[in-house]
């Protein structure tokens, strides 16, 4: 169950971080066309730089469901099967941890329960925590950089999602040594 | 207990970005400094804020429509126009193939695994050892990230804040010499061992070789061309090049279907995740190198072997082969360069770009040599040929190589001339 929406899950991200690669390359093509025409667009720059953000920590979240993250394997490779299937386990169990720290990081940053506290005030909120996520903008694209940033959430979510997954899956599940 | 997280997790295989982050929280744990994990999200997502990096989805968009639109074969016989008629000719248009394809792929593996599928069997027919075959493309490959563009030469620039195009621009002569002293590597090995002859085009042949190669030619000229005259960024240039070569392989080559696109756009965002990734895991590991004065202790450990800033660059060399052996190019370079750049620069009045063009070249060899070697893993599977019967071919290149990396450190001009 989890291990097919954490299949579910991975292949959105990808087509969605394909998406992102796609709107990376029209909006810096946007770029060259309307400057070389003496008439840029200023926020163009700053988008296509989130557009490659978002693509990265979505591509990187699927990545752990993958398992083709850039890694050392030359010991794992002299081991055999079995041992290697328990050293996978044990990579399995860190990337979740991994996931669980980046969910309790993105609970501090945002501090939800503080901001309800101080009744959603974001004023009230800063003058209590000298947190000061809610209030950053953006340099052009006049939004609060509160939105781009939740990418991180959407990470973490994966991670701890995919991470869960491969760490339950049974054996045949699992191509031996993939990772 | 931070450099023990640091190899094990490393060792069993963790994925090097998710080492990096966890090195990170430990350390941070460790010193009890653990308001930074208020920002620890934020700081992952902030090493990404970088328009040089743009250029890295774009490149390789480059290269996937390159090779969906039959590229590749086409820019291979336009090389056989030029030295196919020697003696080795086929040794030669790989070679030169090779060169042709570094200027519009910035990486090597990749590279790698294109011309070990195209070139290996030809020259197999035509009567080459195989392991030598391959080993000639692998050492090609290593072309791919010193002649402009470089994928490798993009993180380095974002790590060490030089501008990209310089960083191009730096590549180009050292790019050269290391096909100069390839070429004279195929010369010697023709003169010991005996090539097959070579046959020339008619002229007829020639002429339409070169003809259909024309349009391809294209892209190269507007990377280069518009980072050297300073029209466009090394991020711009590679969007119209993207855009250039998906033109060329759908409108005039028409093997390139437009409805293959997504599928070329899936494996972008795929591989260029995983590369952007290691820069926002490597921001965050920046905390440890940054609050353990990394660079500093090992200055003063440095300092007091040498002052001599091209003593210096070989003992570096040195311990990057050795960190390419076990640690594979661009997760190397990520490593590597924010501790031991600021040696070279404040310790040895070293060039960024010179330091770049020397340890980038030295950690890409690591791709060919085992025990963990992605490159050479690649060649033999695309080849047929065995890992070891490739090393036996390749240990001249290598040699070359390492003649080349003594020269780029002790000349700096060699680097910085075209800058």
């Amino acid at each position: 169950m989890i291990g097919r929406f954490s299949a579910i899950w991975a292949r959105l991200e990808i087509s969605v971080a394909a998406a992102l690669a796609l709107s990376i390359s029209l909006l810096i093509l946007l770029n060259v066309a309307t400057r070389s025409m003496g008439a840029a667009i200023f926020w163009v720059d700053e988008l296509a730089i989130y557009a490659m953000a978002w693509m990265t920590f979505l591509g990187a979240s699927a990545a752990l469901h993958y398992g083709n993250s850039v890694a050392i394997t030359m010991i794992k490779d002299k081991l055999d099967h079995r041992a290697a299937f328990w050293m996978a386990k044990l990579v399995d169990l860190i990337i979740f941890v991994f996931a669980l720290f980046m969910i309790w990081f993105c609970w501090r940053w945002y501090a939800p329960l503080e901001l309800a506290r101080q009744g959603f005030d974001v004023q009230a909120f800063q003058g209590a925590t000298f947190n000061f996520i809610y209030a950053e903008p953006t340099t052009t694209l006049g939004i609060k950089k509160v939105w781009v940033w939740l990418v991180m959430w959407l990470f973490s979510f994966g991670a701890f999602l995919h991470g869960l997954a491969n760490l339950i899956a049974p054996p045949q599940d699992r191509e031996l040594g993939a990772r | 207990m931070t450099p023990a997280v640091f190899l094990v997790t490393l060792f069993i295989a963790v994925p090097v970005a998710l080492v990096l982050t966890l090195t990170a929280i430990w350390y941070i744990w460790e010193s009890g400094n653990t308001i930074l994990y208020d920002s620890f999200a934020q700081k992952m997502f902030s090493g990404l804020e970088n328009y040089g990096l743009l250029a890295i989805p774009l490149f390789m968009l480059t290269g996937e429509m390159m090779n969906e639109g039959g590229m590749t074969r086409r820019l291979i016989n336009a090389a056989r126009v030029f030295v196919g008629g020697f003696r080795g000719g086929l040794a030669y248009i790989n070679l030169l193939a090779n060169m042709f394809m570094a200027a519009i792929i910035g990486s090597a593996t990749a590279q790698i695994a294109v011309m070990a599928r195209a070139m290996t069997p030809e020259m197999e027919r035509e009567g080459y050892d195989i392991g030598f075959a391959a080993a000639t493309t692998a050492a090609g490959g290593l072309l791919a990230p010193v002649i402009p563009p470089s994928m490798m030469f993009v993180i380095f620039g974002v790590l060490a804040q030089v501008p990209i195009g310089d960083m191009f621009l730096a590549g180009i002569l050292p790019g050269l010499m290391l096909a100069a002293a390839f070429a004279i590597v195929l010369t010697i090995i023709g003169i010991w061992q005996g090539f097959p002859k070579g046959a020339w085009y008619t002229s007829r042949e020639a002429i339409r070789a070169l003809l259909y190669c024309l349009p391809a030619v294209l892209i190269p000229l507007a990377i280069i061309g518009g980072i050297l005259l300073g029209i466009a960024t090394p991020t711009e240039s590679a969007a119209i090049a993207s855009l250039v070569a998906f033109l060329i392989g759908w409108l005039i080559y028409r093997e390139l279907k437009p409805s293959a696109l997504f599928e070329m756009f899936k494996r972008t965002a795929v591989n260029a995740s995983l590369i952007i990734f290691m820069i926002a895991a490597a921001n965050v590991f920046g905390w440890v190198i940054i609050y353990e004065a990394l660079p500093q202790k090992l200055a003063t450990l440095i300092t007091s072997i040498t002052d001599n800033p091209f003593l210096f660059l070989l003992v570096v060399n040195l311990v990057l082969l050795a960190v390419g052996m076990i640690i594979d190019g661009i997760a190397a370079v990520i490593l590597v360069t924010p501790i031991l750049l600021p040696i070279a620069m404040n310790d040895y009045d070293i060039s960024a770009y010179q330091f770049g063009v020397v340890m980038c070249l030295n950690l890409v060899l690591g791709l060919l040599t085992p025990p963990v070697g992605i490159g050479l893993y690649i060649t033999a599977s695309m080849s047929g040929a065995t890992a070891s019967a490739i090393l036996r071919s390749l240990w001249p290149f290598l040699i070359a190589v390492a003649v080349v990396l003594i020269l780029l450190s002790y000349f700096p001009a060699l680097s910085t001339l075209l800058i």
